[in-house]
């Protein structure tokens, strides 16, 4: 058996191999050998997305997997994208910068295989510098803010990032190193850790670091003398998978000034040795110690209100609506559960419909204090009952919050805030946790996420039913443990029912062993309730009655079911338990597999979607899949320009011979006509099987019209306007009506009069490999004419599935990924289509003719 | 009452544990993980599991070594083989020393299950 290369022999190989491609471009081949290097292309192509797909499959969770198989799938799939890029620059003569892109993904790959830090060397980044190849150096909240700016073009506010290098730095320089060492070696006592915590929030900056946030701070000055900074964590979560919410300190009200904002990254930092903190993480499998913070140092929004929008019902997981929580004041009262806050449900469609208001007493709102603090003051009483935002700012914030979702892909949890001015702000993005995830399709097993038990179904009366917020579904029973301090959280036993009056992010630390969550005020929006729901513990907020009718000490039972009713009962039900079994946790729930399957991120997503917009380029290339894709249509094109132009040997063209006067020449690239053929071949000597489809269309009875159509007199104008242009570009064609074919291959060049129509087609037995590119372009008519000639072309190879960009009299349409006989027939319908269109322009003499004449053409009624 | 059939998995990468006790619990199996041979045989002394599967190539004690430890201890505990290699001579060697079942890694989790059943004659 051959050895596994070693990591570092890998990375050496590969730079060599980088060096080499990044000389200088190689000469242009000739006919045969560029097609011969085409389907080179094609074949290693394939390779490569068999093992993106076989990754895909086997990091899918249904199989259990070693890192040993990451290290040898990713080394054969690297081996073929290079095999790709080397043919792929010999074949478009080295004239796309692929291999840069492909560099970048592949060391950000090899990395994350390595578990090295990341290659980026930036202490801080501006919003505008996130871009997507520096997502791990900013942190999930950072850069996400980052998208919705750059990608979205939404409000952020202004700011930048201190990086996970600048961490590393930090760490190093304040010689921390070996604390955190001994902390993720489980070696250090809790004296040891709050040692660490002091040291951190005495920490000062590296000297570049120092520089680099005195130049940001300066910049930022630009927004007034009172600006202030909100200093937040973006841990280094690789994955985003979990929320982190809550967990870690942010500081709010921070002066632009160095030492100011340093103060606040020490606090920020240190918090992640705080004992919820560190908690979540060991919940989670971090290892405490090893995960790095980036942190996000963004402008202040003065706030007169703020809130939380959730793109899907968290509790219910209705992904129909759009839920807006609003507060007055700054964003703590709504996430850490601090007031009542107004609450809106908005049906998703166009347009979105408002189905729920409700208006909160919202007592009390978060304002900024002297300190440079938050603290809590009476709301004045008469915006109490108020709505803070207005029914058309709802509706504006579902539209935008709906625009949000679509971007990530998913649900989401959006933090805003509003201005004086009306205008709104947003403040994070972060994939949300939808309790009750949709059922799996028929047939297809899923875990078993929530135990579900209507609550009319048990025959018991509840001491409490229908009171509170249900947060998380789900049938739980236990001791009621009745929290009066946070100090008390120490003494939490082990499967005990939380009863609290407050709900607070510090009840993480009991989470792991707390049967079921119960407040007295609270919604849906905390922090807390995130992290409830992240680890699936059935939870009731907003429930007072729960402090007055239960005793420290109780046994008692929760149930909340999928409508969201809930009801609390004395003593253990043992109908309602006998459904409770243990929950299924998802793959996704173990960190060592969300951290192998991230690597697909990289690797599997397609985002160059449609070849025919100008972002399809080497610098949008994103994940290996885009690369793949990017070879694959510009080998294509390749093909079809030199097969259009670059033809050597003329003594190899032979007249083809057709029942229609076609003037057609074919050359023959290999198999794509009988052997020993003459000089002049039939129809029944083709073997090219694409451009018997042609011909087969092209000769279908009906649709040649030998007739001539009079052009009216403003045709005539109109070419002779354009005779010089045509005649020279005529010149230049003359021998153009010319098919270059193999056996399944055909590139078909044909010029009828003032238009030019190609067709190249790749036609085998791989869908991947497969598909039709078809080009119209000009005429004799008028340019409205012409233009109307070019819809009805448009219309009718949309209907064949076809994708197409038309600009004046030109269009530009594709087909691929089709199964062979697809690929025939959409060439029988494109030879059709030729022999139809020839004189289409000139009776084409309004708009409404377009959709008549498609439909004839559709039904196979090709009469003029 | 009945108790749940045991299991014992025993792989140097953490993740293989963790992957099948995460889903072999949701079948109801009460699993156990270790990352050696080493400790996975003191474990072995000291109590019995339906079902062991081990991972073949393992630094100290191997799987093959497991394997003719557990098959002494208990006889009627089955044995199901893991390995990255998917070595058939390591197979036919395995298969004589009576392992149940034999899967080339990465293993497909309902095909792990679907012998599990099996060979609990369930």
């Amino acid at each position: 058996m051959t050895p596994l290369p070693t990591r570092s022999r890998l990375a050496k190989t590969f730079r060599a191999w980088l060096s080499r491609l990044l000389s200088p471009t190689v000469k242009p081949l000739a006919l045969p050998l560029l097609f011969a290097t085409f389907q080179k292309v094609l074949a290693s192509n394939n390779r490569a997305l068999e093992g993106i797909t076989d990754m895909g499959e086997k990091l899918s969770g249904d199989y259990i997997f070693d890192i040993n198989y990451i290290t040898t799938a990713y080394t054969a799939l690297a081996a073929d994208f290079q095999n790709s890029i080397v043919q792929f620059k010999t074949l478009s003569s080295g004239r796309y910068p692929i291999a840069e892109p492909f560099a970048t993904i592949h060391a950000l790959i090899l990395d994350m295989i390595q578990g090295q830090e990341g290659r980026a060397t930036d202490l801080l980044l501006s919003l505008e510098e996130m871009t997507w190849d520096r997502a791990r150096e900013v942190g999930g909240k950072n850069y996400n803010l980052a998208e919705l700016k750059n990608g979205l073009g939404l409000p952020v506010p202004d700011g930048f990032a201190l990086t996970g290098r600048a961490f590393s730095e930090f760490i190093r320089h304040n010689d921390l190193s070996a604390a955190l060492l001994r902390l993720q070696e489980g070696s250090a006592s809790e004296a040891e850790i709050l040692a660490l915590r002091q040291r951190i929030l005495a920490g000062v900056f590296p000297p570049e670091l120092d520089q680099q946030v005195t130049a940001a701070l300066d910049r930022l000055r630009r927004h007034g003398v009172k600006a202030q900074l909100a200093v937040r964590s973006s841990a280094d979560e690789e994955d985003g998978y979990y929320s982190f919410a809550g967990q870690f300190e942010s500081v709010l009200n921070v002066p632009l000034q160095t030492h100011e904002l340093r103060k606040a990254y020490c606090r920020v930092v240190a918090s992640l040795f705080s004992p919820g903190a560190m908690a979540y993480q060991r919940q989670l499998g971090y290892h405490v110690g090893g995960l790095r913070m980036a942190v996000g140092c963004l402008l202040m929004v003065d706030a007169v209100a703020s809130g939380v929008i959730y793109t899907a019902d968290p509790a219910r997981g209705d992904k129909g609506v759009v839920v807006i929580n609003a507060a007055w004041g700054l964003g703590p009262s709504v996430v850490d559960g601090l007031t009542d806050t107004d609450l809106h449900v908005v049906q998703k469609g166009e347009p979105p419909q408002v189905v729920e208001t409700k208006v909160g007493r919202k007592e009390s709102m978060t304002v900024p204090a002297a300190s440079g603090e938050t603290r809590q003051e009476p709301t004045p009483e008469a915006s109490r009952n108020l709505p803070c935002l207005s029914p058309d700012a709802v509706i504006a914030l579902a539209r935008q919050s709906m625009g949000i979702e679509a971007y990530f892909k998913g649900p989401q949890d959006i933090e805003w805030a509003m201005r004086a001015d009306g205008k709104i702000i947003f403040l994070q993005a972060r994939a949300l946790k939808v309790a009750v995830d949709l059922p799996p399709a028929a047939g297809e097993k899923g875990p078993d996420r929530s135990v579900v038990v209507p609550v009319e179904a048990i025959n018991q009366s509840p001491i409490i039913s229908n009171q509170g917020i249900a947060v998380q579904t789900g049938v739980a029973a236990g001791k009621a443990f009745i929290l009066k301090s946070l100090a008390e959280l120490d003494k939490f036993p082990l499967g005990a029912v939380l009863v609290a009056q407050n709900d607070s992010p510090q009840f993480i630390r009991v989470m792991p062993y707390a049967a079921a969550i119960i407040t007295g005020s609270g919604g849906l929006a905390s922090h807390m309730a995130s992290v409830c729901r992240e680890f699936k513990i059935p939870t009731l907020v907003n429930c007072g009655e729960a402090l007055n009718l239960l005793r420290h000490g109780q046994e008692i039972s929760l149930n909340i079911d999928a409508s969201g009713n809930s009801a609390i009962y004395d003593g253990r039900i043992a109908g309602l338990l006998a459904q409770h079994h243990k929950h299924g946790m998802a793959m996704e729930e173990l960190y060592e597999f969300r951290r192998q399957k991230y690597l697909l991120r990289y690797i599997a997503p397609l985002n160059l979607v449609n070849p025919l917009e100008d972002e399809f380029t080497p610098g949008k290339c994103r994940t290996l899949h885009d690369v793949l894709r990017f070879i694959h249509e510009k080998s294509m094109q390749t093909i079809i320009e030199a097969s259009s132009s670059g033809i050597g040997g003329l003594t190899a063209l032979r007249k083809l011979e057709l029942p229609v006067p076609a003037g057609l020449q074919v050359l023959d690239l290999g198999g794509g006509l009988m052997p020993g053929v003459s000089s002049t071949v039939s129809e029944k000597e083709i073997r090219s099987l694409p451009l018997r489809a042609i011909i087969e269309g092209l000769t279908t009875p009906g649709a040649w019209h030998l007739g001539a159509i009079s052009l009216e007199v403003g045709d005539l104008v109109g070419s002779m306007m354009r005779i010089g242009e045509l005649t020279a570009e005529g010149a230049k064609m003359e021998a153009r009506n010319l098919a270059v074919i193999a056996t399944e291959y055909v590139n078909f060049a044909m010029r009828f009069g003032f238009h030019f129509n190609l067709v190249d087609s790749y036609c085998s037995d791989r869908a991947a490999n497969n598909y039709v590119y078809f080009r119209f372009v000009g005429g004799a008519a008028d340019m409205t004419k012409r233009s109307r000639r070019i819809a009805l072309i448009d219309r009718v190879l949309k209907e064949s599935g076809f994708l197409s960009k038309t600009t004046g009299d030109l269009i530009i349409a594709r087909l691929s990924h089709i199964s062979r006989d697809e690929v025939l027939a959409a060439l029988r319908m494109a030879g059709r289509l030729i022999a139809f269109m020839r004189q289409l322009d000139a009776v084409l003499r309004d708009d409404e003719q377009i959709e008549v004449y498609a439909r004839r053409f559709l039904d196979g009624n090709y009469e003029l | 009452m009945t108790t749940n059939p045991t299991i014992m998995v025993i792989d140097d990468e953490k993740i293989v544990g963790d992957m099948a006790k995460l889903s072999l619990e949701q079948e109801g199996y009460e699993v156990e993980t270790f990352l050696d041979g080493e400790s996975a045989l003191k474990r072995l002394a000291e109590k019995k599991f339906n079902v062991v599967i081990t991972d073949f190539k393992m630094k100290g004690v191997d799987g093959l070594e497991v394997l003719r430890t557990t098959k002494r201890l208990y006889p009627e505990t089955v044995v199901i083989m893991i390995t990255a290699f998917a070595n058939l001579d390591v197979a036919i060697e395995a298969l004589r020393d009576d392992v149940f079942d034999f899967f080339p890694k990465p293993v497909k989790i309902k095909e792990l299950k679907q012998s599990i059943r099996k060979a609990l004659g369930r």
